[in-house]
């Protein structure tokens, strides 16, 4: 589904990927671990062009990311994405929120839009919320409206960058929760992100990255039983031993 | 200063309100295009495209350092010879005082316009511009449906502020001997000798005019900042 091969970026001289090649099969939930400024998020965001790269491959569902001819809007409505700080459009209610990628992008009716963006407000349990505007609901909240509103677009796959990461704790569950329940639904999702718990429930690989590389792939319990860099086993004593 | 005649505002009121209207017309022809103009040059100069981000900003820096009564002159007497002598015709175009007040003043006030709309956007967070992307949508859609309604939103009460410069800026107009409030008013105090009744009035009128509407700015102003 998601091929990612020998993908190099840089920003000016310095290089924030180097020589990274992976790969998400269909159904496959990959989760994406390693210290900040490892290049994760940065390598999740060239997955549907919103960074680009300067070498090497990339191609979601057969079509290739890199190229110029590439009708990337089409591409990325494909492709869900769930954003560290929610980005939510202050501006739109949730119901709009849920409907503008439909209507614009889809060309769905407003009608069609509606019941189906009412319907993923409704799995993610907030249909209570949709008159709402993003402002009034809570960082957990407004992630999974995040979650439903990537869900109405009926993607092919969901890349996940950070999701929880900008939640209070008490939050953290409710969003994971939703994410558990997609995978084992079988969506294809690329996840960075830092919650081994949820890892070890749902991934079927594990990532590890370090400056730019990816040091590790290996299934989840090659990864959580037996790493084989130091890197890997150091990230892994820091973030496991409470 | 012994028998002033403020009789001379009553029976020149026709007159006068239709400068006043002129004045309130051309301020309005000029936020609007101002702003509508300004919004694309914004758009242009945080284009990724260099020539025209460039083109752009010496477009706006041009403008924003000529002072405004010379490029209504400009306007009014240049560019009509200008355009003989490209054009190969044999007289310059009649564009006439009003129109050319109409254009110029478009054009000037859209570079400071585009100063505040270029902040307004950059007032956006990248992942915004990110979400809309990754949703699917075309430059052209999240400029229109995700990043300007906020950008605006954001600087209304800059925008609005301007617009009031503007209105007072209009009577500069006046000296293209157009008929504008401040222009009628000059025109009745040189015929009927009434200066200082006139002049008077036309102070206090555009008092009234500029200090209500900005305190209905700040009123905003603190209604969007609660809201946020």
């Amino acid at each position: 589904m998601i091929e990612i091969k020998d993908v190099s970026k840089w920003y000016g001289s310095f290089q924030v990927l180097s020589h990274c090649t992976t790969h998400v099969k269909k159904g496959e939930v990959v989760v994406v671990c390693g210290p900040s400024g490892s290049g994760k998020s940065t390598l999740i965001k060239t997955v549907n062009a919103l960074e680009p790269f300067q070498k090497g491959e990339i191609s979601v569902d057969g079509i290739s990311v890199g190229d110029a001819k590439t009708d990337l809007p089409k591409l990325r409505a494909k492709i869900g994405m769930v954003f560290q700080n929610f980005e939510l459009f202050p501006h739109m209610k949730i119901r709009e929120n849920l409907t503008i990628g439909q209507i614009k992008v889809l060309g769905r009716k407003p009608d069609e839009a509606t019941e189906r963006g009412l319907k993923m407000l409704d799995r993610v349990g907030l249909i209570a919320q949709k008159d709402k505007y993003p402002g009034q609901l809570s960082g957990g909240q407004q992630q999974r409206v995040a979650i439903a509103r990537a869900l109405s677009m009926d993607p092919i796959a969901m890349l996940f960058d950070e999701p929880t990461s900008a939640l209070d704790p008490e939050m953290i569950n409710e969003v994971l929760d939703v994410m558990v329940e997609l995978a084992e639904e079988g969506m294809t999702m690329m996840c960075v992100t830092h919650e081994m718990g949820f890892a070890r429930r749902v991934a079927h690989r594990v990532i590890f990255m370090d400056q730019g590389a990816i040091v590790e792939d290996a299934t989840k319990d090659d990864f959580f039983g037996k790493p084989r860099s130091e890197r890997a086993q150091l990230f892994l004593s820091k973030i496991l031993h409470h | 200063m012994g028998d002033l005649d403020f009789g001379v505002i009553e029976r020149s009121l026709p007159y006068l309100l239709k400068g006043l209207q002129y004045t309130v017309q051309l301020t309005l022809a000029a936020a609007l295009g101002g702003t509508i103009f300004g919004t694309l040059l914004a758009m242009a100069r945080l284009s990724s495209f260099k020539p025209l981000a460039l083109a752009a900003a010496g477009y706006v820096n041009l403008m924003r350092s000529l002072p405004l009564l010379l490029v209504i002159f400009w306007f009014y007497f240049l560019v009509p010879v200008l355009a003989q002598t490209v054009m190969g015709w044999e007289r310059p175009p009649q564009i006439g005082a009003e129109r050319s007040a109409y254009i110029t003043f478009i054009m000037f006030e859209a570079a400071y316009f585009c100063e505040i709309m270029r902040a307004g956007i950059q007032s956006i967070s990248r992942g915004q511009v990110g979400a809309a992307y990754a949703v699917g949508l075309t430059y052209w859609q999240a400029m229109k449906l995700v990043i300007l309604p906020q950008a605006f939103r954001n600087m209304l009460p800059v925008l609005l502020t301007q617009s009031i410069i503007l209105f007072q800026d209009v009577s500069l107009v006046s000296l293209l001997n157009v008929t504008d409030f401040v222009g009628a008013a000059v025109k009745i105090a040189q015929r009927d000798s009434r200066i200082v009744e006139m002049y008077l009035f036309v102070a206090i009128v555009y008092f009234i005019l500029c200090y209500t509407l900005s305190f209905m700015v700040k009123r905003l102003q603190q209604k969007i900042a609660i809201v946020r």
